[in-house]
């Protein structure tokens, strides 16, 4: 129960600090708005009449965005804990390491997932896939979303928390980050382009590595969250 | 005793910042450090407090290993450090009922409340953290430091920054705390308000650690004096 409220806890105050920081929130989604624009501006007016090319389209942009805008997210929410040490008074209140690197995943997941439900319905409709959307395609583009943001904040976390204790690692984390996340990346962008193409999943290897990479990366992570973090 | 360093050494690289520093304290006890400016009495402090892994050494408290069982000791200390170890757009009331209920303080608001009262903040519960003066800012770090009624504290510098009135208010709050008996070390390149505070001195001094006399055995001119010598003797 103890390990519960204390978990519930950081997230509350991570969530309440995240949206409490306008200008970090209102960056985070002019950044992502904008690489939509720009892809927009970029490829259009005259977007493929095909389906299959606008949801490549459609899935290389959301997923470019929402993996810079979670780097910048990332990047902020360990700054916080840094800045003032406010990581070294959670350590000191004696809460295992692994029960803040929970929390911190959690807070981003939510955080970028409602990003995620803000930019989608605009990438969508300026890509020309907005007409033939149901609930049902929605509905597994946020599955597949979440998972990808979760896989993502698993790793980035713990990477995060380590860049931000270095001089420049605001700047150190994207180039450790991006590699790691490969196979999120691709499991979610061929999943997206799959559901805004057909309206479903067609093929199973990409769903299974993106599910089983972003458990692996939580479950590794889990493990070695007390050794980052204390150190 | 409450708290148990022996051989204490801190390495950062090829430069070692502590060495061998050997530490007790008991119940009741304000054990005071005077140290220049990169003596390495920050250092020690964070290695006391467990935010610092010693290169070598042995620190228990209430008779358990610090260094391996960290989680298991650090609800016991109230640590103030440079940083302000909180947030700075929470407000002082926030962030104390969060880190209330990280160590499961009970009737927590209350706490939070009467703390505030008692470092003069009742006025300003509500503004963020980051609108605060140097001395409001260090009466808060006091009230974070003791909202789970830790039994050691450990303050680094309580008083540099503060004007006369808040020097004084942490004077008055370190004695009500030592007579609630808790066991207190400050460190501090102050040696008149040390001295007016402590039961017991020591010198750390190139990151040596040098145990002085008690506050009985010694006055004050003559432990000014024997500090200025060794700092002139390593200057």
């Amino acid at each position: 129960m103890k390990a519960f409220r204390q978990i519930a806890a950081l997230i509350r105050k991570d969530l309440a600090l995240q949206f409490r920081s306008k200008e970090t929130l209102a960056l985070i989604f002019v950044f992502s708005v904008l690489v939509v624009l720009i892809f927009a501006f970029a490829f259009g007016p005259n977007f493929p009449p095909e389906k299959s090319e606008r949801g490549k389209l459609t899935a290389s942009v959301l997923w470019t965005a929402f993996v810079f805008a979670g780097i910048i997210t990332l990047n902020r929410s360990f700054v916080i804990e840094r800045t003032h040490g406010a990581l070294h008074g959670i350590r000191l209140t004696g809460v295992d390491a692994s029960h803040i690197y929970l929390s911190k995943v959690v807070s981003n997941v939510i955080f970028l997932f409602l990003l995620e439900i803000v930019i989608t319905p605009i990438a969508l409709q300026f890509f020309d896939l907005f007409d033939g959307v149901t609930i049902g395609i929605v509905l597994k583009l946020y599955g597949v979303l979440s998972i990808g943001t979760l896989g993502f904040c698993a790793v980035g976390v713990l990477l995060a928390c380590m860049s931000t204790s270095t001089d420049g690692g605001e700047s150190l984390l994207s180039v450790i980050l991006l590699p790691l996340v490969i196979p999120i990346i691709m499991g979610g962008t061929k999943c997206t382009v799959s559901i805004l193409v057909t309206g479903g999943l067609e093929e199973g290897f990409w769903l299974n590595m993106l599910v089983g990479s972003s458990l692996i990366y939580l479950a590794s992570a889990y493990l070695l969250a007390d050794a980052v973090i204390e150190e | 005793m409450r708290l148990s360093a022996s051989q204490i050494t801190k390495h950062f690289g090829y430069r070692a910042v502590v060495k061998k520093a050997n530490l007790t304290i008991n119940p009741g006890e304000v054990v005071a450090v005077f140290g220049p400016n990169g003596a390495g009495k920050t250092t020690f402090i964070k290695i006391l407090a467990t935010l610092l892994r010693p290169t070598s050494g042995k620190l228990e408290i209430e008779g358990a290993d610090a260094i391996a069982d960290y989680a298991k000791v650090r609800n016991m200390l109230g640590v103030i450090i440079h940083e302000h170890l909180a947030y700075p757009t929470l407000t002082p009331f926030e962030n104390l009922k969060f880190f209330g209920q990280m160590y499961g303080v009970e009737n927590l608001e209350t706490r939070c409340q009467t703390l505030l009262d008692e470092v003069g903040l009742q006025h300003f519960v509500h503004e963020p953290l980051h609108i605060f003066s140097r001395g409001m800012t260090q009466r808060f770090m006091i009230a974070r430091a003791l909202l789970h009624n830790p039994t050691i504290l450990l303050l680094d510098e309580p008083f540099s920054g503060l004007d006369a009135s808040a020097k004084q208010f942490v004077l008055d709050r370190i004695a009500q705390e030592q007579q609630n008996g808790k066991s207190i070390l400050i460190t501090t390149h102050n040696t008149e308000l040390g001295y007016l505070v402590g039961t017991r001195f020591l010198f750390m001094i190139n990151g040596e650690l040098e145990e002085i006399a008690q506050q009985d055995e010694i006055s004050e001119n003559t432990l000014v004096q024997m500090y200025e010598e060794r700092l002139t003797a390593v200057a």
